[in-house]
Parts: C-alpha cells; structure tokens; sequence
C-alpha cells in the first residue's frame, strides 16, 4: 500500500515536471495585467496643433502626447512603450464632432483620442515601464488624401516622437527639464497601434530599420488594425489582436501581418502571435471612443455600423448575446498588451505560456472567451514545419520531404493563397466573413493558403510522413496547427463544434491518438448571423506531446489527423508543425 | 527475500525521490530568476488629392433629394468636370495615359462617420474611388480620371470598404443632364 502511494506520488512529481518544462497548463503563471507595486506620475508634452510636417503630407500635425511613469526613476533606464490611436473625428464643439486639423471653428477644441489607453499604461508604468501615447488627430484629419491612407504619415511621426523622447533621455529639454536624462531605454521599445495606427506602427517598424535602426523596436502589436498597405515585421516579436465583433475593420484585415510574416524571412527569430477575442469591438479598446465618453463621436461601432447587428445572437443585443462590455474589452486588452511587451520588451519570460495559448487567460482578461494563436520563430530547435501547405505540391508532398496523403476527404484542394488557388476559400460569402482572404486597399497580395477539405463518414483521414532524420521531435513541446471550421459547409452542423483526433505514429508502429477537444475549443462553430459575421479565423490548436504517451517521440513516423469523432464536417487548415515557446 | 525486495525498491525510490526533489528545487529557483527580470483612388505625382478637391469644377450632374436614405442618411449626389492646370500622366486600366480632365463625384448626406475602413464610392459595379470627407463630415468626394466609370443611369452607392454587399445606394440614378 505503501509503496503505491509512493508510485503515486512519484507519477505525480513526473507528471508536474513535464507540464513545467513544457511551459503547458502552467496555473502559476501570474497576472501581467494586475498593477504593480510602483507609483505612477501622468504627465504631458505638447508642442503645438501644427510642430510637424510628414514627408508629402498634406498639413502639418501635432506634437502630443502623454507619458505615464514611475514616480520613482531612479531605477532608469527604463524601458519605453509607444502607444498610438487609430482614426477617429478629430474635434468638436457642443454635441458634434468633426474632421479638421487644427480645431479653428469657433469654441472647438481637439478630441483626446491618444488619452484612451490610460487605463493599460498606468498599469505597465507600475510595472517600470515608460509609457508614451501620441496624438494623430493632424494625420486622421487628412489622411484619406494620401496614397497610403496615412501609413507613412504615422510612422514618421512615432519616429518624430522617439527623436523627442531621445533628446529627453540624452540632454533633457522642455517641459520635464533633466528629469528623464538617463532614464529611457532606447534599445528596449515596444509599439501598439490601434486601427489605423495599427499599419502606423508595422510601417514604422519598418521606417526605423530603413533608418538604420536608431531606436530598439523589440515589439509590435497592433489591435484592431488596417493593413490596407501590407507591409510585414520579421525580426521583432508581433502580436495581432482581432476582436470578432469590430464593426469598423469588421473584415479583421489584420490577421494578414501574422499570415504575411510567418515564412517572409528564413531564419527569422521572432515569435508571432494573434488573439481572436469573442465579443469584442473596434471602439471599446480606446476609452475616448467608448460610449460611456463625454466626447462625440463615440459609439459602440458594432450597433452603429453593421445594418441589423443589434440582432445578431453574438455581437448583438439581443438575450444571451456574447458581447463584452467597456471594462471586460478593455481587461483583455490589459492582459495581453502586458503579457506581450513585459515578455518581449521587459524579458519578463513568465508570460510566455499566456502568449503561446498554453496558460489560460489570467483574471485581468475578465473572459476566457477568446483564442490565442502562435508561430515559434524561424529556429530548429523551436519549430519543425511539417506541413506549411503553400503551394498545391504540399498536398502529396510536405515541407520535410514525406508524403502528404488523405483519405476519404472532399475536396482536398488549396484556397485563398497564390494563383491558381482561388482566391477566396468561401466563394459565396462576403470578404468579411473570411479575414485571411480579405483583399487590402492598397496592396494586390493574395491571403492565406489553406487546405480546404472535409468528410462524410467516421474514415476520412489526413496523414503527413515524416522522413528520417526530422523523426526526433520529443525536443519540442507540441504539435501544433491552425484550423477553423468553414461554417458555410452544410457538413458542419450551425452551432456545433467540430471534433477529431490527432495521432502520431512511431516506427515501430505503435500509435497513440488524442481528441483535439481535450485540449481546445478552437474547433467551435463560428457564432453570430448578421452582417461580417459568423467568420472563419484559423486558431492555432497546440497538443503537448506529453499527451501522446505509448509512443516513441524520438521516432515519429507520421502524423495523421482521423476524422472519427464526427459523422461528417468540413474545414480549413494550416500550418502543421512541432513547436516550442520562444527562450 | 520478499522483505529484502520491498527493502531495494523503498531505498530506488527514495534515491529518485531526492533526485526529482533537487530537480524541482533548481526549476522553481530558475522561474523565481526569470520572474524577477523586470523588465482616393488617384495616384499621380503630379497634382494631390487636396489639390484636386479644391481646383474649380464645372457641375455636369446633381441629385435633388431632400428625403435622408438608409444608415448613412444619403441625400444626394453632385458631379464635377475638372480642367487640369496641364495634362498630367496617370495609370488607367494599367496603363499611362495623358489627362487633362478629373472627374469629382460627391455624395452628401451623413454626418459620416469617421472610421478607419476608408468610404467606398461606386457606379453600378464600378468603384469610383476612395472618397474624401469635408470637414463637417457632410459631403464624401471621389477623383476620377475614367470618364467611363460615369455611365449614364447608373447606381450611385457607399460603402466603408470594398465588400459589394455592404453598399448603400442613392435613391437617385445618375443622370449627367441634371445639371440643366
């Protein structure tokens, strides 16, 4: 008896050691989005309505901003986020918003749009950040007359901004005098750009490199973007935040900087993410644009830009809708801009399993109604791509050189990528409907190449080969692959999730198969009815390989995908691979 | 025997016990190091499009509806000839061609919002450009230099962004002798 409950125990310390060292489950990781034990001071800078002039734009714009930071410096230097708001009126006067730059009409004045993320840079400022939120309203006011759409125009103002914040940091200057002399980190930045300033700060990323790289941008993360110019980030951590009720960007264009930057660069070293969040809009991210606001032009965009959308069952408002409210938007928002730039900019690593999907969401996120989806960077030791599924030779073959074959599945072809695919994997549905595929404004490129397919009985099967010499993958931490169920497929059942397993097979021919539902809800039936939605976002599934127990894992033989749970269904997918958190 | 076996097995399980119990130590030590680590469809370089929207323009078309239409509270539109300073070079169909004309069509109605998924405004099945709001958010404006987008009779509609289905349409056709 004795000696079992010592087995017992000691199964129990194996089984808490693997889940350690596999970064999964991982219940200890820690809030990001709690506030930290430092006091914050908020200040302003502002150099006038009319200070700066993008290169070939059509006005001069303003130089403001707000800086939030510890009250206590002495810990300097200390590393620097930048914050900058998307399009949105630009003043007002009583009741009434409009669109000019500077504010001349009588007893107008500057709607604050930079001032709508006060809520998350206090809290990463009580955490040693320095946290600087720049007004574009000069740039909204005019950007509709560019090329660009103002893509440019937005990022040379950041860099303006980061020339201003170095003189601060270097020999110090009106208005804070020498206060922040030594105390900004320049080599450790982060960047967050919502809607529009969502392309602003990738196409800033990609101004400061042209540059020669004078500022450390170590992070990007735009929320709620456009990508209406597709520029791409390699090279630095990205992270995309898509919320699946956005009544403005409601085709989630968005998605196309992860979908872009995952193979762009051979051996490139950062790690991309993105967060599908369920029930959340464009506007509640910033608190200006909020309804609760005092200012005009403020509306919950879903209500107010989708004709009918006050009925959709999940964006609506109609009983047991799944809309978030401010607060519980602006939570997840808290949560995951924290855990993304404390992991990437401040190497706090304890948030790397939020990040990767293995943690749960923590409290701040205030739901756990939102699916995060990851690609380990460009390193052998991180990620062994198995079947990338690019270009219609993926079907019969895969990215390691073994056979891609199926069974039982119609159709089993490709959508969405390069010609000849088509471009759209739904042909009958609306852009909105299917992000990945979502033509760009201003860019030709095509979307995501997907493997598009299905079943009609328990047999269909979908297997990768994986030759010798890449059979070792008990290095990495999971198996992992996108998928979405397409919802325009009369196979899927409305409402239903979708369900099959996932078996590695070793060269001795043991097998050892899971459900993918044990460890995700990714495989749900895309909600909502009116308008933009329902959607298809392929959400990454991650199965720790600790699950596949029986199996040699220094010798895989194959992986297949046995559609056996359901009678019948229908999906898209990609990127299948083993993979591990970034280090 | 039997005693001495549960003897070997207690003393293999105690050894791989502390040897998963320093294991630990060093792994919660290792989590404790890394916690404290604190961390408009023109596109010419000749004339811009603000340039564009202000040079004088001869009215060849207007709406007359005074009755607001659907989410964005449509009235009517107006359509402008536009003579160049001087011809310019501009891509059509995917090629250069030299112009001296632009058309301006413009939509009014609103307050329009101001979103980041720019105003799309469209003949039939045409897109007509990119359009541009005036400061009171009344008036959207889109520059052409395809005379032939301008079909006589055609639907006149706006959408926010490209996608067809979510067009809203004049309740006026155009009609390019409306002007008289």
């Amino acid at each position: 008896m004795k000696i079992k409950m010592q087995i017992y125990t000691l199964a129990f310390l194996i089984l808490f050691l693997l889940l350690n060292n596999t970064g999964v489950v991982c219940a200890q990781t820690p809030d990001p989005g709690a506030p930290g034990p430092l006091a914050v001071t908020r200040e302003e800078y502002d150099f006038g309505d009319t200070a700066f002039t993008p290169t070939n734009f059509p006005g001069p714009v303003e130089l403001r901003a707000s800086v939030h930071y510890p009250t206590n410096l002495s810990g300097g230097p200390l590393p620097l986020i930048i914050f900058l708001h998307g399009r949105h009126a630009t003043c007002f006067t009583g009741g009434t918003a409009f669109l000019q730059w500077p504010c001349t009409m009588a007893g107008s004045q500057p709607i604050p749009s930079y001032k709508g993320y006060d809520y998350v840079s206090e809290i990463l400022a009580s955490h040693g950040y320095v946290v600087v939120s720049i007004s574009a309203n000069g740039i909204n006011a005019k950007d509709n007359q560019v090329r660009d759409l103002g893509a440019l125009a937005r990022a040379e103002l950041i860099q303006k901004h980061l020339d201003i914040l170095n003189n601060f940091s270097s020999t110090g200057g009106a208005p804070f005098g020498t206060k922040f002399i030594g105390k900004l980190d320049m080599t450790r930045i982060g960047t967050m750009g919502h809607s529009r300033g969502g392309e602003g700060v990738v196409r800033h990323y990609i101004l400061n490199n042209s540059l020669g790289s004078p500022y450390g941008v170590k992070a990007v993360f735009p929320l709620a973007p456009v990508d209406f110019n597709r520029p791409v980030v390699n090279r630095a951590a990205l992270s995309v935040l898509l919320p699946y009720c956005d009544g403005d960007v409601n085709d989630l264009q968005g998605v196309h900087f992860y979908d872009d930057a995952r193979y762009n660069v051979p051996g490139d070293p950062a790690p991309k993410h993105y967060i599908l969040v369920m029930g959340a809009n464009h506007n509640f991210y910033n608190t200006i644009w909020s309804p609760s606001s005092p200012f005009p032009g403020s509306a919950d965009d879903w209500l107010a830009f989708t004709p009918g959308g006050s009925s959709d069952p999940q964006c609506g408002i109609v009983k047991n809708n799944q809309r978030l409210t401010e607060t519980q938007q602006r939570g997840t928002g808290t949560a995951y801009l924290t855990a993304f730039f404390r992991a990437y900019v401040g190497g706090e690593s304890q948030f790397l399993p939020l990040l990767t999907g293995d943690a749960p969401p923590p409290p701040s996120a205030s739901t756990n109604n939102l699916f995060v989806s990851y690609h380990a960077p460009d390193n052998p030791e991180l990620r062994r791509d198995v079947n990338r599924l690019l270009n219609a030779t993926n079907l019969t073959t895969n990215t390691l050189g073994g056979a891609a074959t199926q069974s039982g599945l119609t159709p089993y072809d490709l959508c969405g990528g390069d010609a000849p695919e088509p471009a759209k994997c739904l042909p009958d549905e609306p852009n909105a409907r299917q992000p990945h595929t979502t033509p760009s404004a201003r860019s030709s490129l095509r979307g995501l190449s997907q493997l598009r397919s299905g079943w009609v009985d328990l047999s269909g099967l979908y297997k990768n080969e994986l030759p010798g010499g890449s059979r070792d993958v008990s290095a990495f931490q999971a198996v992992q692959f996108r998928v979405s169920v397409n919802f325009a497929d009369a196979r899927n059942l409305a409402g239903l999730a979708q369900d099959f397993s996932v078996a590695l097979t070793d060269a001795s021919g043991s097998v050892s198969s899971v459900q993918v539902s044990s460890f995700s809800s990714a495989l749900y039936f895309p909600p909502g009815s009116v308008g933009p939605v329902p959607k298809v976002v392929l959400n990454t599934v991650r199965i720790p390989l600790f699950a596949f127990t029986g199996v040699n894992l220094r010798n895989i033989r194959s992986i297949e995908f046995k559609f056996d749970q359901r009678l019948q269904g229908a999906l898209l997918l990609t990127d299948v691979a083993f993979a591990s958190a970034p280090q | 025997m039997h005693k001495r076996k549960n003897a070997a097995g207690r003393y293999l399980l105690k050894t791989i016990g502390t040897v998963i119990g320093l294991l630990l130590l060093v792994v919660a030590g290792n989590a404790r190091a890394l916690a404290q680590q604190v961390a408009g469809s023109v596109n010419n370089e000749e004339f811009t499009v603000a340039q564009l929207l202000k040079l004088p323009g001869k009215v060849l078309g207007e709406g007359k509806n005074t009755r607001p239409v659907g989410q964005f509270k449509l009235l009517k539109y107006r359509v402008e000839e536009v003579q160049l300073p001087r011809s310019i070079k501009v891509e059509l169909l995917g090629q250069k061609v030299e112009v001296d004309k632009a058309w301006r069509l413009t939509v009014t109605g609103g307050p329009f919002p101001v979103r980041a998924l720019p105003a799309v405004i469209w003949i039939d099945d045409q897109i007509v450009g990119y359009g541009v709001e005036n400061e009171l958010l009344s008036e959207i404006t889109a520059i052409t230099f395809d005379r032939s987008l301008l079909s006589e009779g055609g639907t006149i509609s706006l959408s926010y962004g490209e996608d067809k289905q979510s067009r809203v349409e004049l309740p006026e056709k155009l009609s390019l002798s409306s002007a008289r």
